[in-house]
């Protein structure tokens, strides 16, 4: 005997599903997509047709000027032997240890100092701890080239007043101390995003847990590992993706402050992929630079979903 | 309020108890003071700085200036081209903010409530631009602004702000309204709305936190754009403040006075809004990136 054909959501077999939303006409196509149009007409002229372009570029070489030439994975197999390149990919790539480590850390901090202590003007101090996320970076960039200028800067002013002026030095002159330098700078703004994103998961903690785990005799360390960490792990590897790819798009700061300098100690890729195509002349080669950017986070960010997928299991 | 507070305060025992919270509660307050202090030191030496004379600068660096210098304002504005500068960035950021709130408010209510072949797929292609890093695409844009004779306009900057703006505008609308009450929308079609009366009269109205999230997330990103602005404005008439703020640096490297002035006016209405709405701004962040993985 034939089954009766059941749909997907009926619960009594065989009955046709009673659907409480309102039957869709033809109507509703066309209206969809004419709702849909401004949208997607902006997305694919502006965001999709340039990112197609630019993989198109990559496989050319081209000044800017003249005809193209097709030149298929040149580009890439030269950057794969590029010095240059992978010195910016390094310098990216301390960047995001210190990024996962630092404003990270200090955002947990400050979001357990916010929601998980009886202080008083919690929303106050929510509102200053955020703003430096709100000001234009090259304010920012501004601000602290004071801070660090080698002789009126707050920093060498410290040194001497504790009396260790053998380390004052040019921070953003230096090329072994610029990009720490910087860093500090990117990491000011930086904590921000994750200590309000910390805040959310935090106060969705029942206190029960807490008050569990201290009578079962958990010290602070025991209760960070066994109570907090489950409840922030999500948010977590959410932070930790944005920030990684945050840190391989660091620009601003490093064009604004060192463009690079000294030498090649603060070169960063995105700096060196625009470098390449418009100072440089090198348009294929720069949007090449681009795509193994593209590309990198692409699986970096597979990569990371991955293991917060078998993290859950 | 956390839960915290709530608990402790109704485990009141005695007043040797209620004394220790009270001891508590103020150090943790007195910490976070004193945490906001640090974060604030270059905020406070930019304005304080931009109001000094230039002699007072390298003699008292750090202190508040002696004489409040407010000509160095008006310097930058008029000398600086600050006004300009400004201007810009109001004619770059108004029709920017204007064109994401309305297209993505479109987008996201095809997406949430009217059904059409192909929605899913759609959406998934929008969805896939927030993996994109947005830097990247400022060779081809350049060649693009370019074919359409747009670089050194405002719309050189405003039309790739809007297309890039759209899959977190659309996803961010779209979870919300999708999360609103199904009972007041099935209210208004039973009344006879048309979708457009729905949008306009029910999910419009209804919506307006994450519209107001939106708005001044797009608002502050657009204003504080660089990289693109770099790319896309190359004269000098046509510069937004971030962009404009970093030639009069290089061209005022040891004016700090006039410098800090500058950096002070370009951060100075995002302050305004964020001093306004912080609450909205941070709700904003906290949605966008929950629903962005």
């Amino acid at each position: 005997m034939p089954k009766p054909a059941q749909s997907p959501g009926s619960v009594i077999p065989g009955m046709r599903s009673i659907r409480l939303k309102r039957p869709h006409y033809r109507r509703d196509y066309y209206l969809g997509y004419l709702y849909l149009l401004p949208a997607l007409v902006m997305f694919i002229t502006f965001f999709i047709y340039p990112f197609i372009q630019l993989i198109w570029l990559s496989l050319h070489e081209w000044n800017g000027y003249d005809a193209k030439l097709f030149v298929g994975t040149l580009n890439y197999q030269n950057l794969f032997s590029d010095k240059i390149f992978w010195l910016a990919f390094q310098h990216n790539l301390s960047w995001t240890l210190a990024a996962v480590f630092f404003p990270i850390s200090i955002g947990l901090f400050l979001a357990i100092l916010l929601s998980r202590t009886p202080m008083r003007g919690k929303v106050f101090f929510r509102a200053i701890y955020f703003f430096p996320q709100v000001v234009s970076s090259i304010s920012v960039a501004v601000a602290w080239s004071w801070i660090y200028n080698p002789n009126y800067g707050v920093i060498n002013q410290a040194l001497d007043l504790i009396r260790l002026d053998q380390l004052k030095r040019g921070w953003l002159g230096s090329s072994q101390f610029a990009l720490p330098a910087l860093f500090i700078i990117w990491s000011w703004i930086q904590y921000g995003f994750s200590m309000v994103i910390f805040i959310a998961a935090l106060e969705g903690i029942d206190e029960v847990y807490f008050e569990a785990a201290k009578i079962d005799g958990a010290n602070w360390l025991q209760q960070l590992r066994y109570v907090l960490l489950p409840f922030i792990s999500r948010p977590l590897t959410t932070i930790v993706l944005t920030t990684t790819i945050a840190s391989f798009q660091v620009f601003d700061l490093v064009f604004a402050l060192t463009n690079g300098g000294p030498g090649r100690a603060t070169i960063v890729i995105p700096l060196y992929m625009l470098d390449s195509a418009f100072t440089f002349h090198k348009i294929g080669y720069g949007a090449a630079i681009a795509v193994v950017l593209c590309l990198f986070i692409f699986l970096f960010s597979l990569l990371l979903l991955r293991v917060r997928g078998t993290f859950r299991e | 309020m956390s839960v915290l507070k709530v608990s402790s305060v109704a485990l009141f025992s005695s007043p040797k108890r209620r004394l220790q919270f009270i001891a508590r509660s103020m150090f943790y307050t007195a910490l976070a003071g004193a945490v906001s202090l640090v974060i604030l030191i270059p905020i406070y030496l930019t304005v304080v700085t931009g109001l000094k004379d230039r002699h007072e600068v390298v003699a008292n660096p750090l202190g508040l200036p002696a004489e409040y210098i407010w000509e160095n304002i008006a310097a930058a504005w008029e000398g600086g081209n600050f006004d300009r500068y400004f201007v810009n960035s109001i004619m770059v950021t108004i029709p920017t903010v204007t064109g994401v709130l309305v297209f993505s408010t479109l987008a996201a209510y095809a997406f949430a409530l009217l059904s059409f072949p192909g929605k899913e797929k759609l959406f998934k292609v929008f969805l896939a631009g927030l993996t994109i890093p947005l830097g990247v695409l400022s060779i081809p844009l350049f060649y693009l602004m370019n074919s359409f004779k747009l670089l050194d306009t405002h719309w050189a900057l405003i039309l790739p702000e809007i297309g890039i703006s759209m899959p977190f505008g659309v996803l961010l609308l779209r979870s919300f309204i999708q999360d609103l009450p199904s009972e007041i929308l099935d209210a208004g079609r039973i009344d006879g709305c048309t979708d457009w009366g729905l949008l306009r009269h029910i999910v419009i109205p209804l919506s307006r936190p994450a519209l107001f999230s939106l708005l001044i997330f797009n608002f502050t990103w657009s204003w504080n754009e660089f990289l693109l602005a770099v790319v896309l404005l190359q004269t000098e008439s046509a510069r937004t403040l971030p962009l404009g703020l970093n030639f009069f640096r290089g061209r005022y490297s040891s004016n700090y006075p006039l410098l800090m002035a500058g950096a002070t006016i370009t951060f100075i209405p995002v302050m305004i809004v964020y001093i306004l709405f912080q609450r909205h701004f941070i709700k904003g962040i906290v949605a966008g990136s929950v629903s962005g993985t």
